[in-house]
């Protein structure tokens, strides 16, 4: 067995800035999960920013920073505004799709200290089923110029396809296999279970993943996320603003954004490579806020792909290298386990908004206030009985982590705590 | 007009790179950066070299043999035009030149598809990591071509691994 990486070793001693706790997630907001939202992005995104307000208590005069991301197929930032009577003294749209969101969050808290604003609400508004499909479904390229004539040409178009070479080789490396990573859907199956906002509820079996129909090998249809329509946002301001909000704030201990391997675009001669973005990213989000994998209640490890799941757990030391097939088939990611993961079901089961909504589930859970089948889940009473259409809450989290995923190669860490 | 499955091919004019890459293999050679400083090869065509930034470099023309170093078998295709070939394997191909350089995981690696001598997507059951390859050229028209691989008779570096092999031969 091989040791586990060290990851505070490798962080160096004050290199971090001194921001660990000073900012903080304040309100979150979400539409529901579907494939037939029947209204535009504007709407999702307006909808899901004013839950966040009225989860925060923020009125449309308190915030005055806005942020989205999206992949040429949402809604800018002003016209969102504009809607709410939000008159904005910052604000940035940028491109991006998995792993923007933790980025995102680092970014307010840059654009707070800089004192370009004081208040930012970040959204996600997308119509991944109905207009845009996230696995590109249906999509076709015109012509095939530029760096398409590298990979894509070569009938290399989607997600799944661009991955699976890396899930392959770590599965040969390893000696991983595909039933242990099937157990990262079932798991996540069991916590949908109890998410009545999750578009897959039901709860699946290893069988159910081995049998499903081959998308592309190793992938199966159930190793492979959901596409949905939703809008999400969150509410980053400082730690002290925080204090007068109606929420218990989620304090950001540490972020990493947007974290490289060489060659980013085209990262296969740079190995190994199984080894994704996290491995670069641990020591910098772990470094800041001070603490190891241990120190971590509940993981939110993105779950575009079962296998995302297993090599950013691995990446980021929840287990030693090559032991990621292992942790996730032992039970420690299932709710009532040691370190459960993406307790809403995730990208796998709830539904699919670029990871914008594992990062709100991982503040619910600190809070309290997972939305499960316990009557009384919003004053924070819940039953613990994690069988079928019962109770999500873990008990008495601390310290929570989400693993924000691009591609192998660009990866982003978020780590959150409760007051 | 040069295409690919029926889906053009557009080469725009300040795109020198590409344009070279694909008129040598039109010629029938897997041509690649070299760069003048390093001389290290690099793959794709790109405008400085990752190993030491130099902006030079010169053509070279390489073997096209090498291996297995990872694979994909695709059975869903996204893009309409690849439809009729599923299932089809892709291959990453780690050439022969310029192994474990710079570090003892690095390479010069192509992603390309595997063809049989009909040039038709290659039986998925012949496709393991550790098989020996060599590269064939995909005419694309306008003198043209795009590099694929086809599996050769040589033995196999390592023992062949393929999906569903509860145990890996011991790589190193």
């Amino acid at each position: 067995m091989r040791a586990r990486l060290n990851t505070i070793h490798r962080a160096k001693e004050g290199t971090w800035p001194a921001l660990r706790d000073k900012y903080a997630i304040v309100g979150i907001g979400q539409t529901e999960f579907s494939r037939d939202s029947g209204r535009t992005t504007r709407t999702l995104a307006v909808e899901s920013v004013r839950m966040a307000m009225v989860d925060a208590g923020l009125q449309a005069s308190e915030v005055d920073g806005m942020m989205s991301y999206s992949m040429n197929d949402s809604t800018a930032s002003p016209v969102v505004a504009g809607d709410l009577g939000i008159r904005l003294n910052f604000y940035m749209d940028v491109s991006g799709g998995g792993s923007t969101i933790e980025a995102l969050v680092g970014l307010a808290m840059g654009a707070i200290e800089a004192g370009m604003c004081q208040t930012v609400v970040i959204f996600r508004g997308m119509n991944g089923y109905t207009q845009n499909r996230i696995g590109g479904t249906g999509r076709q390229s015109p012509a095939f110029t530029g760096p398409m004539l590298d990979q894509a040409i070569h009938g290399m178009n989607s997600a799944a396809q661009s991955f699976a070479p890396s899930f392959m080789r770590y599965l040969y490396e390893h000696g991983v296999t595909s039933e242990q990573v099937a157990h990262v859907k079932v798991a996540h199956s069991k916590h949908a279970s109890n998410n009545p906002k999750a578009y897959y509820p039901q709860r699946v079996t290893v069988d159910d993943v081995l049998s499903s129909r081959w998308v592309a090998k190793p992938l199966h249809l159930l190793d492979c996320c959901v596409e949905t329509d939703n809008g999400s946002a969150l509410i980053v301001t400082s730690a002290d603003r925080a204090r007068g909000l109606r929420q218990t704030p989620a304090l950001v201990m540490g972020v990493a954004g947007r974290v490289n391997k060489l060659g980013a675009g085209y990262h296969w001669p740079f190995g190994p490579i199984s080894r994704v973005a996290g491995y670069y990213a641990a020591p910098i989000v772990f470094g800041q806020a001070g603490i190891g994998p241990d120190d971590v209640n509940i993981t939110g490890s993105y779950d575009a792909f079962t296998f995302t799941t297993v090599l950013q757990l691995e990446a980021y030391g929840f287990c030693g290298e090559g032991e990621g097939g292992d942790y996730v088939s032992s039970g420690i990611i299932e709710l009532g386990g040691a370190r459960p993961n993406n307790t809403s079901g995730g990208h796998l089961c709830e539904g699919y908004t670029h990871g914008i909504a594992l990062v709100a589930e991982n503040v619910r859970q600190l809070r309290r206030q997972a939305d499960d089948y316990c009557p009384d889940w919003r004053a924070g009473a819940h039953t613990y009985d994690y069988r079928e259409h019962g109770c999500r809450q873990v008990r008495d989290p601390e310290v929570t982590m989400n693993l924000g995923w691009a591609s192998p190669a660009t990866g982003s860490a978020l780590i959150l705590r409760r007051p | 007009m040069a295409a690919y499955l029926g889906v053009p091919v557009e080469i725009s004019s300040n795109d020198p790179e590409h344009l070279t890459f694909l008129e040598a293999a039109g010629r029938g050679e897997l041509a690649m950066q070299r760069c003048v400083n390093c001389a290290r090869l690099r793959y794709p065509v790109g405008n400085a070299c990752p190993f030491c930034t130099s902006l030079e470099s010169e053509w070279s023309v390489v073997s096209g043999r090498g291996v297995i170093y990872s694979y994909e078998v695709v059975t869903q295709a996204i893009h309409p035009a690849y439809r009729s070939r599923t299932p089809y394997p892709l291959v990453l191909v780690e050439l022969d030149e310029q192994r474990q350089v710079p570090g003892p995981d690095d390479g010069v690696r192509i992603i390309g598809t595997l063809i049989d001598a009909d040039g038709g997507p290659e039986s998925e059951e012949r496709v393991g990591i550790g098989l020996r390859v060599r590269v064939k050229f995909v005419p694309l028209g306008d003198g043209l071509a795009l590099p694929a691989f086809s599996l050769t008779d040589e033995a196999p570096e390592v023992r062949a691994w393929r999906l569903g092999e509860t145990r890996p031969p011991s790589a190193q």
